[in-house]
């Protein structure tokens, strides 16, 4: 314990992060956004800190919990380290519903990438800075964000057909260095094979 | 001729036995497995409990290939178009199991992204409950499609092909009959006349020659 | 399409669709890959074909009910699942639970790992082409199911951990299956070495073959047996211990280069020193209680109910308020076939969970498939998806 009560204390005097009440087994932290890219790549890259595994990044939704008042939305980044002594660590940022952005760390962990697009498939939060920033887990036609507590989880939502990829094939091409002189055409399904109960966009 | 189109006999009888025996001894099912209906289908195929003592000897991981489209595990909206492309890509004879809750009914996942039931997509023959159904009640509904396919009749499934082709001749032949019927009252009717005016004409050359 | 290359050259290649119906049952992942010929130069992954909503599920009823959408995240391995998720919880309750609870949690779950192994290897198999291997490696798997039935009620998706405890005791005979198990593990896994080490087409396919460097896994937050076979001997069973598993005497197993052989040589590596633990935990077994006596906590006994108020009312308000876990926000990861599982559990001191995330351990190692596949042929890609060990329930819950 000692060693987070030390690691806490840089990071309060470095970047104003406070100790997180709610966590009461671990050790978490909670920071403004603004200081949030700057606090990760201290975490990740300083000597004291090394956590070099994000291991999850979570989004909450508050609509509801009893007895809070504050922002509607949390994102919560989980660390974790082998060499440095505090093991594990949490970071979490408040985002409040009308101003939903938060920096993104696609640049820092290659794996916050997908989290980020999950965070934004489920509840909406927008990542600045994020390469491609589209749904992963629902389908391409789905609106709503349905991990929210106002969603109604029996909402169900057909997709008519399934998308080509080719826009994003050719945008990692792209960024490979490649060029793209002649696209491939889209055969989009005859009106009859779309599922019944879809809507045709 | 039509009648005899339609009516099943002992030789229509006898090639629906040859031909259903010979389909439900050689089911080859595609296994569209998704989930851990899957893993138990995996089960199923493998020495203890072995699928192929059916008839299914290999699955055929495509659709061109097989009979049976076994769908095992929960279907999601975004999986489902590609179900339905799956399905229609399968040639006839073909049928399909819904293997396991989810399948069937959506299982206890009652969300906003899965399916109830791959009913609302594509018709099913059997439907297997369990999640996941045992190897023995896999069997189960695999015997229990056999029995379906030996009721099935090459006849019946004719009639319903030709159905339109037969109702096409049936008209055809009212049309004809009534066309001859017709042509014989005209014969007939000019046969009256001509012997009506041959009668008359006799008349007159009779009164032609008594006068 | 045509491109023009980085080389200034002009290029046709070819989108192909590997769709989200595979063979093998690898189903649910789908890839556009941009071919020249047989070599895949880009790669764009999708997921979320099984995506069932097991978050949102879990909001829905109470602490207790999440437990068999647990089970059918990892399908080929439940019971870990299981208890990584009651080990959450009851990190969050702050109680212990008894010995024997531990020991065969711990047996339970190392005979999980080697039918998770088994299976992922089985399959790895078949992709390329083996299926004699498929066969072997169930065998074993198969004898665990029959212990799973006995033991739990179900072959598959058993949930057989609970909160503060198990669901039932073990049955007389249990100790002799599961040493039939280990023998007969160790037999098959003596075949499957048999069929591969010096097999040409094997090591043909396998080496050098997806190959991923540490640092790069790390960045991805690769963990279990993808990330030990790059070398980094990360496991948490021995960095941050749990159920006594450092008093037992087992090897971390490691591998050198990161490429589909290593990968798929540590997973059956790992199967012998599960059965090594699996043997060791058999001697521990002592008589005693296997649910703590809590009944807040964790339900009283049926046949109790009748006869005692207060087990009457426990029984009463865990089934309709559910546990009350404390409030506050927790994550806890254990080491399960895959990697790291790891939940973060969000209560507001009720009975009915407000959030609970799950980290799953596929998801790394399927975002690095891009980087992969990229450069390797389709067939090699086929094998480094094998090995990869995707299950989808786990991969897009």
């Amino acid at each position: 314990m000692a060693d987070c009560e030390k690691l806490l204390a840089i990071l309060e005097e470095k970047f104003g992060a406070k100790r997180d009440l709610a966590d009461k087994w671990g050790f978490t932290v909670l920071v403004e956004r603004e200081n949030l890219h700057a606090l990760m790549l201290f975490l990740r890259d300083d000597q004291s800190a090394k956590f070099d595994v994000l291991l999850d990044i979570v989004g909450v939704d508050y609509l509801g919990f009893k007895d809070y008042e504050g922002p509607r939305f949390a994102v919560e980044y989980v660390l974790k380290t082998m060499k440095a002594p505090v093991r594990r660590m949490r970071v979490k940022v408040l985002v409040s519903e009308t101003d939903c952005k938060v920096p993104s760390i696609a640049d820092l962990y290659a794996i916050a990438n997908w989290q980020e697009r999950e965070v934004f498939d489920q509840y909406g939060v927008v990542f600045e800075g994020h390469p491609d920033l589209r749904r992963l887990l629902n389908h391409a036609e789905f609106e709503g964000h349905p991990l929210r507590k106002d969603y109604p989880a029996h909402k169900r939502q057909w997709l008519s057909t399934n998308d080509y990829l080719l826009p994003e094939l050719e945008a990692r091409l792209e960024s490979k260095g490649y060029k793209i002189v002649a696209r491939s055409k889209e055969v989009m399904p005859n009106d009859d094979e779309y599922l019944e109960g879809s809507r045709k966009v | 001729m039509t009648a005899l189109a339609e009516k099943a006999n002992i030789i229509t009888s006898s090639l629906d036995f040859i031909v259903n025996w010979g389909r439900k001894n050689s089911l080859w099912p595609f296994p569209y497995g998704t989930a851990c209906c899957a893993i138990e289908f995996m089960s199923t195929e493998t020495a203890r409990y072995d699928l192929s003592r059916i008839g299914s000897e290999y699955v055929r991981f495509t659709p061109r290939q097989s009979d049976v489209l076994l769908v095992a595990g929960t279907i999601t909206y975004k999986q489902a178009p590609i179900l339905k492309r799956i399905y229609e890509q399968m040639a006839e004879p073909r049928w399909v199991i819904a293997m396991g809750a989810c399948a069937s009914s959506g299982g206890f996942y009652d969300a906003y992204c899965t399916v109830p039931g791959i009913d609302h997509i594509i018709p099913v023959d059997v439907y297997i409950g369990g999640c996941p159904p045992r190897p023995e009640s896999f069997f189960d509904a695999m015997f229990q499609l056999q029995e379906k396919i030996q009721d099935e009749s090459y006849m019946k499934a004719r009639a319903e092909r030709v159905k339109e082709q037969l109702e096409m001749i049936k008209a055809k032949t009212a049309e004809c009959k009534e066309n001859a019927e017709k042509a014989v009252k005209n014969a007939v009717s000019c046969g009256v006349q001509t012997i009506k005016e041959g009668k008359d004409n006799l008349m007159k050359k009779v009164a032609f020659w008594k006068e | 399409m045509i491109v023009i290359n980085p080389n200034g050259e002009q290029q046709a290649l070819m989108p192909l669709n590997v769709g989200p119906s595979h063979p093998a049952t690898h189903g649910c992942l789908r890839y556009m890959a941009a071919m020249d010929g047989e070599t895949i130069v880009a790669c764009e992954t999708e997921i979320g074909y099984l995506h069932r909503g097991f978050e949102k599920m879990a909001e829905r009823g109470t602490w207790q009910q999440v437990l068999p959408y647990t089970d059918r995240l990892n399908y080929c391995s439940a019971i870990m699942n299981n208890i990584a998720y009651c080990r959450a919880v009851e990190e969050m309750l702050g109680i212990e639970i008894p010995e024997r609870t531990k020991v065969i949690r711990v047996i339970v779950n190392e005979l999980s790992r080697m039918a998770d192994h088994c299976i992922c290897v089985a399959a790895a198999a078949q992709d390329l082409g083996s299926t004699t291997g498929f066969f072997y490696l169930f065998d074993s798997r198969e004898k665990t199911m029959v212990i799973w039935e006995k033991l739990t009620g179900a072959r598959l998706t058993n949930s057989y951990s609970r909160i503060g405890g198990l669901y039932r005791d073990l049955y007389n005979g249990f100790e002799e299956d599961v040493l039939d198990v280990c023998n007969t593990a160790e037999r098959n896994l003596k075949d499957v070495h048999a069929c591969f080490d010096r097999n040409r087409i094997f090591l043909d396919r396998t080496t050098n073959v997806g190959v991923i460097s540490p640092e790069r896994a790390i960045s991805y937050g690769w963990t279990g047996p993808c990330l030990r076979a790059t070398g980094v001997a990360s496991d948490l069973r021995k960095d941050e211990p749990y159920y006594d598993y450092e008093t037992y005497d087992w090897n971390v197993v490691v591998g050198t280069k990161g490429d589909v052989y290593d990968r798929l040589m540590v997973r059956l590596a790992e199967i012998e020193e599960s059965i090594k633990i699996v043997r060791q935990a058999l001697k521990r077994l002592k008589p005693g209680p296997i649910d703590i006596v809590d009944p807040r906590i964790r339900v009283p006994a049926h046949a109790l109910a009748y006869q005692d108020m207060e087990a009457l009312i426990g029984r009463f308000k865990s089934v309709y308020e559910g546990i009350r876990v404390p409030k506050g926000e927790h994550y806890c990861g254990s080491e399960t076939a895959n990697g790291e599982l790891g939940f973060t559990l969000i209560s507001d001191g009720s009975g009915k969970p407000w959030r609970i995330k799950v980290r799953p351990p596929c998801l790394t190692q399927f975002a690095a498939y891009q980087e992969l596949v990229e450069g390797s042929m389709l067939a090699d890609s086929m094998a480094t998806l094998s090995s990869i060990n995707i299950i989808a329930g786990e991969l897009d819950r």
